[in-house]
């Protein structure tokens, strides 16, 4: 017999390894199972089940398993939704509970799933295929499904489901209208009636008065100043307030508030918010237009405007809150009184003359040329000499007015 | 139980050194069987073929090496397949990440082990550090030629390799948190005198977090830290075998009184090798009596694998409840408010934040005081610290040795100090680095829509 050394060891530290073995064991069961327990396999089996009782057994045989994906390289997308979503494209699921429920056929004739994926309509996490992590209601993802939950939350006029249409708009931004998106085409009308060009450029155009807003869709959420907003604190709750009441928000603010419904508010916020830079390869963007340009009348009027007797007010930018109706201006916001009896007017109501009130400004006006119009001595003397001008143009005018129809303007006096 | 396979041909010649048996015992019926089975397997060839039980204590070591090395393991098994899986580009890295994430299988769990694992390194092998400082284990005992000091300064190194490997993998998913990340740290490195710009540059392949940096930190992080940490693993094994073991094993040789060992009439294995012949009645250390060692198969190496499979199956159980998170794309025009260092480099962003002064309109950056002076000197003291430790021989591999016990309350002090600055960076740093207690809310971080 050779020798032999006792331990104390395997006593004591082969039970230990026993339960480490033990450990092992239920560690690779929970790792496992954490892997296949995926919400997933039960729409997969429900949708079967539905398909196998209306469609029956054949049909319900070509419903595939695990994750189905679109793959979209174009738009660098893989969207998964399909693995739950199963019925996006079977006929008679119609009214059936998402996640079994067929898409409705119209915008897919246009938009086929298989060019354009889901989420570069619908927003959410297409890579997931996890419930909440899919329809991007966790953090860390920065564009939740824009669905009609998301819409209820903020008690959206209207159509509950509009927020959707921020993503039409990343490709049909040029779009005067786009079939289908009421909300933004509201706020496109709101763009052009209200003039927002005045103080905004916006597809490369406009003044300068306010910020750029061709991109300011992606302007980050921290960005803005939550300070005096109420409820969400989101950059789209946040445009909503804004666009109520300017001032409200930013106190500083010269923007003037438009008066603008809840309805219409919501609009420009989901439109300024789908200005975005987006890559979007040219063959999606087919017959939608790729620049944002006047129409023939507006051309027109805007050169007359720069052009004409009333071009220095333009120019200066006056024009922006006051019309000088006599020299052929009209002011897009029209918050101040008309220019062309400012003369008469600024006695009537200070009690000054314009120079005495040009060189010390009371009011609004104190706070504008301070900030967005400075004007030097020799800008001042020319503003006056404008105004008068223009007064004058305005008294002949209306001197030419009284001569043409003499019975109308006698009968007000 | 002996191994298994064909018995050795007696016809033909064993090559030498070349053990006949194909596999080892793990019961083995006699010492020779045992010291067998060490000599002949590839993977136990480091070990020697008795153990010291006073080494194999729990107490002693706490096998924190053991455990950081099973780390180590997990991270390059679990490292393998997401090689497979990741792309080191810009604009595919955090979708091929989602894709791990959510459909390749077992992918969220194998990234978890990664991540877990990396982080759990870093903090076992400091804490490998502490006790082998608490211990004096890097003082050299009763041994000629050992140099213990020189495998503290390779273990310095590996910590250093440990937080540097983690650094780069910080960046590979490609997120927000990647990105403010290592924009924190490689600022830090800029505000070096003179070299930092071009430190920075250095590291990141040009002036701006992009691609070059990606495939730097890529490259570094599966190729070149890993080959090194290798190289330095090895090199720390194999010293710790020419030093004689673990220091505790000196501090029995020294402490232990001699006493008579009976003759024993065959080969034995000792520490120091293989002796032939009888040995004569000597008058041995505690070390060599019999009862002071065992067979290091299967107690060793039984002792071994609880620790590694433990460490395995703890990291396994973890990763199915702890997900890896990803933040949203990296986007240089947004920073993350507040944008964090990784936690063990916090300590250090909170000294950086501490020591920036504002005097009226001017600011004195601490980035050079707290990120490079800073850990600096603490790394080249911790480096030479062996030299300039003078307490007795008898204080190796004994925790807190009276004779050392003013620098070990210093490095407890000092541990502490980094522990604490950790924590409140982790836990107590919100928006714009003001001070939040952990239960009080943070400011409402608001999203798009």
């Amino acid at each position: 017999m050779e020798q032999r050394t006792d331990s104390p060891y395997p006593g004591r530290d082969r039970p230990v390894l026993a339960v480490i073995g033990v450990a092992l064991v239920v560690s690779t069961v929970l790792f496992i199972r954490s892997d296949r327990a995926r919400d997933f396999r039960y729409y997969q089996y429900e949708f079967r089940r539905q398909v196998a009782e209306k469609l029956g057994a054949d049909k319900a045989g070509a419903v595939p398993s695990g994750i189905q994906q679109v793959w979209v390289p174009g738009l660098r997308r893989a969207d998964r939704c399909v693995t739950c979503h199963q019925a996006v494209q079977w006929k008679g699921f119609e009214s059936a509970e998402e996640p079994w429920r067929t898409h409705p056929d119209g915008p897919l004739r246009s938009h086929p799933v298989e060019k354009f994926g889901c989420t570069s309509c619908h927003g959410g996490q297409g890579w997931a295929v996890d419930t909440d992590e899919a329809h991007g209601q966790v953090a860390h993802w920065e564009e939740p499904l824009l669905g009609r939950n998301l819409g209820e939350s903020y008690t959206l006029a209207d159509d509950k489901a509009a927020l959707m249409q921020m993503n039409c708009n990343v490709c049909h931004r040029y779009d005067r209208e786009t079939a289908g998106a009421g909300a933004i085409n509201t706020g496109k009308r709101l763009v052009q009636e209200k003039g927002c060009r005045a103080c905004h450029v916006i597809n490369g155009r406009g003044g300068t008065i306010g910020p750029d807003l061709t991109f300011v869709g992606d302007k980050a959420p921290e960005q803005y100043d939550y300070g005096r907003l109420y409820g969400q604190k989101t950059s789209f709750a946040w445009h909503v307030a804004h666009f109520k009441d300017p001032r409200a928000l930013v106190a500083e603010t010269v923007m003037p508030n438009f008066h603008l419904t809840t309805k219409e508010a919501q609009g420009l916020a989901m439109l300024v918010l789908s200005w975005r830079r987006a890559s979007v390869p040219a063959e999606y963007v087919h017959g939608a237009p790729r620049t944002d340009p006047q129409t023939a009348e507006e051309a027109q009027a805007e050169r007359q405007m720069r052009t004409g007797p009333g071009a220095w007010f333009v120019k200066t930018g006056c024009f922006v809150c006051h019309s000088i109706s006599a020299l052929g201006v009209k002011s897009p916001a029209q918050i101040g009184p008309d220019l062309s009896v400012a003369v008469e007017d600024v006695q009537a109501r200070f009690g000054r003359t314009v120079d005495d009130f040009l060189n010390a400004p009371t009011g609004t006006m104190a706070v504008v040329l301070s900030r967005q119009i400075i004007l030097d001595p020799e800008q001042k003397a020319e503003a006056v000499r404008m105004l008068r001008e223009a007064f004058a143009a305005h008294q002949r005018q209306k001197e030419e007015e009284r001569g043409r129809t003499p019975n109308a303007s006698q009968g007000k006096h | 139980m002996t191994g298994r396979g064909a018995p050795p041909d007696p016809a033909k010649p064993a090559a030498p050194g070349v053990h006949p048996k194909p596999l080892w015992s793990v019961r083995p019926a006699s010492d020779r069987e045992a010291g067998d089975a060490i000599v002949s397997n590839f993977l136990l060839h480091w070990f020697p073929a008795k153990a010291l039980k006073a080494s194999l204590d729990w107490n002693y070591s706490m096998w924190l090496g053991t455990v950081s090395a099973a780390l180590l393991l997990l991270l390059v098994l679990s490292g393998m397949p997401l090689l497979f899986l990741y792309i080191p580009s810009v604009e595919r890295a955090y979708a091929s990440v989602k894709d791990i994430e959510y459909v390749v299988t077992f992918g969220s769990w194998m990234r978890s082990v990664h991540r877990i694992a990396a982080h759990l390194m870093v903090a076992v092998v400091f804490l490998h550090l502490a006790r082998v400082f608490l211990t004096g284990a890097y003082k050299n005992g009763t041994g000629r030629g050992q140099r213990r000091e020189w495998n503290w300064v390779i273990g310095v190194g590996m910590l250093l390799l440990t937080l540097f490997l983690s650094f780069t993998g910080y960046l590979l998913p490609w997120d927000q948190l990647a990105y403010w990340a290592v924009t924190v740290g490689t600022n830090i490195a800029s505000s070096i005198p003179f070299a930092g710009p071009k430190i920075r540059e250095l590291l990141l392949g040009g002036r701006a977090i992009d691609q070059p940096t990606l495939i730097r930190f890529y490259v570094l992080h599966v190729i070149a830290l890993p080959g090194l940490l290798g190289v330095l693993f090895v090199y720390h094994m194999w010293r710790i075998r020419k030093d004689g073991g673990l220091a505790r094993a000196d501090r029995e040789a020294l402490s232990g009184e001699r006493r008579e060992v009976p003759p024993v009439k065959t080969k034995t294995y000792t520490l120091l090798g293989i002796a032939s012949g009888t040995s004569p009645a000597i008058r041995a250390t505690t070390l060599e009596a019999p009862d002071a060692t065992v067979n290091s198969v299967p107690d060793l190496t039984r002792r071994a694998a609880i620790v590694v499979l433990g460490t395995i199956a703890v990291l396994s159980i973890l990763s199915v409840f702890i997900r890896s998170p990803l933040e949203e794309p990296a986007n240089p025009l947004v920073t993350p408010n507040p944008a964090k260092a990784p936690w063990y480099f916090l300590w250090l962003q909170e000294i950086v934040t501490d020591t920036t002064v504002h005097i009226g309109s001017f600011t004195i950056n601490g980035a050079f005081l707290g990120g490079v002076i800073l850990p600096g000197l603490l790394v080249l003291l911790l480096t030479v610290w062996p030299w300039i430790d003078r307490s007795p021989a008898a204080a190796a591999g004994a925790w807190f040795a009276t004779s050392r016990r003013t620098q070990n309350l210093v490095f407890i002090a000092l541990a502490l100090a980094v522990v604490l600055l950790t924590l409140v960076g982790l836990l107590c740093r919100g928006p714009y680095w003001n001070f939040y207690w952990p239960w009080e809310q943070w400011p409402e971080i608001p999203a798009r829509i």
